[in-house]
């Protein structure tokens, strides 16, 4: 009885506390989610918005003002009253090149009376921004002075610009090409020619510099002895490895030291051989001299050539005028702000908009055509007009060299310390580092890289090391020998680390193994001496950069996607060996049990089923890299620059070339264009392009890693 | 009635004592009193096994002699010491944690993946031994073909696994690769299932058809012996049947050295059994004699499932 009512009573208390409800917190988090969304939709809707209205053509408006003022413009914003400002709107005249501002706010009040002319029209020009006015005539104007008029007033001058338009045009395209090419190649020729004498004179400065060199009887000799380590080496190929041989690591030894000491002769005989180093004899010098200035002449008159011909097709272009008139002056458009009382020439007008009769289907084709001038030409007018091509080849470019760069680099070093270090303090502790690398801001990689890349690796590769730090030759091969001597001990002295299988290391392994530890370092040291402190080397690009305008040890390409490449290094890693983890240890065993070594394994079985996982650090490597712009303003963005990274010249990639990129384009846009005002839709539409940009690449690269993740999950999945 | 085994505590020689005593049964009447040998390794000694004179006679293709193996600071295995016969199928049965697994793989070396171990004694195979300083594992690992429990095919094509151990050896000529993988597809009774999908991946075949393809990866490279670490332990009776008659087709071309928790699957497909029991052999013989005229109480107790 007393049990039951006990029962009965622990039964009773049993009840639901409030805090066990849940649907409080489906409420939050749903919630939570929903503002995240609507942050992205926020961003996203704002840039597509803002970016893809800039090139919509709108109405050229005739204002005239309260106090007889007439002028053309297209109302861009308009503002609502403030404490300092009535209600105004803000227009775009252009007409800079005639002393106003290209964009002024009027109060609305002013404003008397609004109306859209239909032969209103804007200019976009080659130069000096947007012109807007009222066409008058299209005139010929000859050599003598004399003036033809071709059309006068409104539908006659639309015809015959229609009609003439596009030649000018090609002809101003042909123009820029043979400036380009034509007078390009003999500069570039001219160049280095002259670059060609400069290096004989500082080889002629440095004379012989008594370094070491074989005579002819000792490098043969030496290559005796190359012969004779390989006849070594392969007479002992196969000593030691039978199945029960006590001599496995002799015979190792054997063979690696011989291996060694071939490269170090061969490396020897390179370096030293007797055909090296004469110098440049003043004679030879003149010689040189002599042909350089008959080869100059030659390209000099070439060059005039040329610039007659470019001259000709120029004065034939500037012949055709045309006359467009703005209300407020009476002004034409004039050819430039000097030459102020000539008449633009037809050809430098790169469009012309009639605003105001623009059907729909008119209005969209010049949207579009504004999209593809944007699209595929150079830049003009300090970025704020033009096109963008050379910004996104170069930003291309830099994205696809960074993943070339950063993901064979990340996958080796995951390789080896997951699959092939021992996992223990040494390994947790490089992850850790790796980890805290992707902390640092990436202004500190640019500086980096500037410091090391430019200027000490990228100095090298120009001019070698510096006099100060060289060695004597002596020393060197002194050092030489030393390194290669090290490098053989440290070999045996891991083989003998290893206790043979089936028994536990014991203390004289582990004396060998911290030996080869402290000789490896040892030899890294003199390695990274020997190469930075070598006499033999004097860099690739002396001459220029003793003139004072260095190839590799300046900002470009190479250095900013290497740069950019360690900053995204962390990402590739860590995804790398999470990849390669989650390969299952019984596909491994499976592997190993059909008796493939461990590389056979990692290449067949663990890197292809890592694959997904790799190309997935891959695509974060790539995205973050893309989007990174602070260490690009160091180490080799510029704000223009005309030549792409990549040519039809070889070397084909230029990679010692600045480049431009997008990121630090809307920086330079934004906060660095003389006319802000003009440059802010812009700043929309380059950052729609970059965010377009990165979304291909990324969703190119998800789309390859789900064909490669189906293919490993089989047929079912 | 007790038994008439003498009891063994006393014996320090390493020689394996042949027992050629009638065992009188005592049917219903086994307590745990009377697992001498079982007792005395349960107190941490080493009983010499009890070794049928059969398997000293046969032919030997691995010789086991006084192998003993460390996890770090356990001992797994006490100094065992076996010969498996050639052209037969042994069978490894005894309870969980018995060491038949670790056994088998320390016979290829795959113990050699795992950390700290150790190993003393010595096994040969074909008179070479394999715990040698300078063994190749590869090469050695190439001479034996391993099936483990859970099927592992690799995720290509069935075509690839099989030739898989035929392209580490570099072998690339279509010809060959092509007939090999056929002979070893019949051999191990699923070509009719596969022959129109060798190209389609081996993920998408039921876990019996897996396991029969690494049967196939196993032997299509003629091992010297096959090891089969409890194949049919993850699969449907079906599958298993088709297992057993498959491993005893195999067993005319292959040595098989077979561990299983499955003491019938033992009586049905091998020719020799070895009983162990926490890391030492307690009893090897003819499968038929071990089953049915067992020399050790705790034998005949074990295969009729009255302890472990």
């Amino acid at each position: 009885m007393s049990e039951t009512q006990s029962t009965q009573a622990t039964h009773a208390r049993r009840r639901t506390l409030p805090s066990a409800i849940g649907e409080p917190m489906v409420w939050l988090t749903g919630g939570a989610l929903v503002v995240c969304l609507t942050m992205i939709a926020v961003l996203m809707t704002m840039v597509v918005v803002n970016g893809s209205k800039s090139f919509w053509p709108r109405p050229i408006e005739r204002v005239v003002l309260h106090d007889g003022e007439v002028f053309l413009g297209i109302a861009t914003e308009h503002e609502a009253q403030t404490k300092e400002t009535a209600k105004r709107t803000l227009y775009r005249v252009g007409n800079r090149d005639i002393g106003q501002e290209s964009f002024r706010w009027v109060d609305d009040e002013q404003i008397a009376s609004i109306e859209t002319p239909s032969d209103a029209v804007m200019l976009e020009r080659e130069a000096w921004g947007v012109w807007f006015g009222v066409p008058e005539s299209i005139e010929r104007k000859g050599e003598g002075g004399e003036i033809t008029v071709l059309a006068r007033g409104g539908d006659e001058v639309f015809e015959a610009f229609d009609a003439l338009h596009a030649d000018a045009r090609r002809t101003v395209a042909k123009i820029e090409g043979m400036k380009k090419r034509e007078l390009g190649s003999i500069n570039a020729e001219i160049d280095r020619l002259r670059l060609d004498v400069r290096q004989g004179e500082i080889k002629l400065a440095r004379g012989d510099e008594g370094l070491l060199r074989f005579s002819w009887a000792v490098w043969i000799g030496l290559g005796i002895l190359a012969a004779g380590l390989i006849g070594l080496v392969y007479r002992f190929r196969a000593y030691g490895t039978e199945l029960g041989s006590a001599h496995a690591r002799q015979g190792s030894v054997i063979r690696a030291s011989g291996a060694i000491g071939i490269v170090m002769v061969l490396m020897a005989m390179w370096i030293a051989g007797p055909w090296k180093g004469q110098g440049v004899s003043a004679a030879e010098l003149e010689a040189l001299r002599e042909t350089v200035a008959q080869r100059e002449v030659e390209l000099l008159s070439a060059y005039d050539e040329v610039i007659g011909r470019i001259r000709a097709i120029e004065s034939a272009d500037h012949e055709l005028r045309l006359v467009v008139v703005e209300p407020t002056s009476g002004h034409f458009a004039p050819v430039s702000q000097t030459l102020s009382d000539e008449p633009m020439y037809m050809s430098q007008v790169v469009r012309l908009v009639r605003a105001n009769t623009l059907s729909t289907g008119e209005k969209v084709g010049v949207y579009f055509s504004r999209w593809w001038e944007y699209l595929s030409t150079n830049p003009r007018e300090a970025n704020t007009e033009g096109g963008v091509y050379p910004v996104i080849v170069g930003t291309v470019i830099l994205t696809l060299l960074l993943t070339i760069f950063v993901t064979p680099m990340g996958v080796i070093a995951a390789l080896y310390l997951r699959e092939y270090a021992k996992q223990g303090m040494m390994t947790s502790v490089i992850r850790i580092a790796v980890n805290n690398l992707a902390g640092v801001p990436s202004i500190v990689y640019g500086v980096f890289g500037l410091g090391f890349f430019c200027y000490t690796v990228g100095g090298y590769v120009d001019t070698g090391a510096s006099e100060s730090a060289r060695m004597s030759s002596s020393a060197w091969w002194g050092m030489f020998v030393l390194a290669g001597v090290m490098l053989m001990i440290g070999f045996a002295a891991k083989l003998w680390s290893k206790p043979d299988p089936g028994r536990v290391a014991s203390g004289f392994n582990l004396w060998m193994q911290r030996a080869s530890w402290l000789v490896w370092i040892v030899v890294l040291v003199l390695v990274v001496l020997l190469v930075t402190k070598t006499p033999y080397f004097h860099g690739f690009f002396e001459a220029r950069a003793q003139d004072g305008t260095p190839t590799f040890g300046a900002r470009g390409m190479l250095w900013a996607s290497l740069t950019l490449a360690l900053l995204t290094l962390p990402v590739v890693i860590v995804a790398t060996e999470e990849a390669i983890a989650a390969v299952p240890g019984s596909m491994r065993e499976g592997s190993y049990g059909c008796g493939a070594s461990k590389w056979q394994t990692m290449r067949r079985i663990v890197l292809p089923g890592a694959m997904p996982g790799i190309l997935t650090g891959a695509i974060l490597a790539m995205a973050r890299g893309a989007g990174e712009v602070a260490p690009l303003m160091l180490v080799g963005a510029v704000k223009l620059n005309q030549d792409l990274p990549i040519s039809t010249q070889a070397p084909f990639i230029h990679a010692d070339r600045s480049f431009m990129h997008l990121g630090f384009h809307i920086f330079d846009l934004g906060f660095q264009s003389p006319d802000s005002q003009a440059a802010r839709p812009m700043v929309w539409t380059t950052t729609l392009l970059f965010l377009a940009i990165v979304f291909a690449l990324n969703l190119a690269a998800i789309m390859i890693r789900s064909r490669l993740r189906a293919r490993m999950a089989g047929p079912t999945v | 009635m007790t038994s008439s085994v003498e009891n063994m505590e006393s014996e320090t020689s390493n020689q394996p004592v042949v027992r050629s005593v009638a065992y009188q049964s005592n049917h219903g009447a086994g307590q745990v009193e009377d697992y001498q040998v079982i007792q005395a390794i349960r107190r941490g000694e080493t009983p010499n096994p009890t070794v049928h004179p059969e398997v000293l006679e046969a032919e030997s293709v691995i010789d086991i002699e006084g192998f003993n193996l460390w996890y770090t600071e356990t001992q797994a295995i006490h100094n065992v010491s076996m010969k498996v016969p050639r052209g037969a199928v042994t069978a490894l049965i005894g309870p969980s944690g018995c060491g038949k697994s670790t056994l088998l793989r320390s016979i290829n070396r795959m113990n050699d993946l795992v950390e700290g171990v150790r190993v003393e004694g010595s096994i040969c195979l074909n008179d070479s031994p394999i715990y040698a300083p300078s063994v190749d594992v590869i090469s050695l690992r190439k001479r034996l073909g391993m099936v483990f429990q859970k099927p592992n095919p690799f995720p290509m094509s069935i075509f690839e696994n099989v030739v898989y151990p035929l392209r580490i050896d570099g072998e690339k000529r279509k010809s060959v690769l092509e007939e090999a993988c056929e002979k070893s597809l019949r051999a191990a009774a699923i070509w009719d299932e596969v022959k129109d999908r060798l190209k389609k991946s081996a993920l998408g075949l039921s876990g019996g058809q897996q396991q029969r393809i690494c049967i196939a990866r196993a032997i299509v490279a003629d091992p010297e012996v096959l090891l089969l670490d409890e194949p049919c332990s993850a699969l449907d009776p079906v599958a298993t049947l088709k297992i057993e008659e498959l491993i005893s087709q195999i067993s005319e071309r292959y040595t098989v050295l077979i561990v299983t928790h499955n003491m019938q699957q033992a009586a049905r497909v091998s020719d020799y059994t070895s009983f162990m029991y926490l890391g030492r052999i307690v009893e090897y013989g003819p499968t038929a004699k071990l089953f049915q005229t067992p020399s050790l109480i705790e034998t005949e107790h074990y295969v009729s499932g009255r302890f472990g």
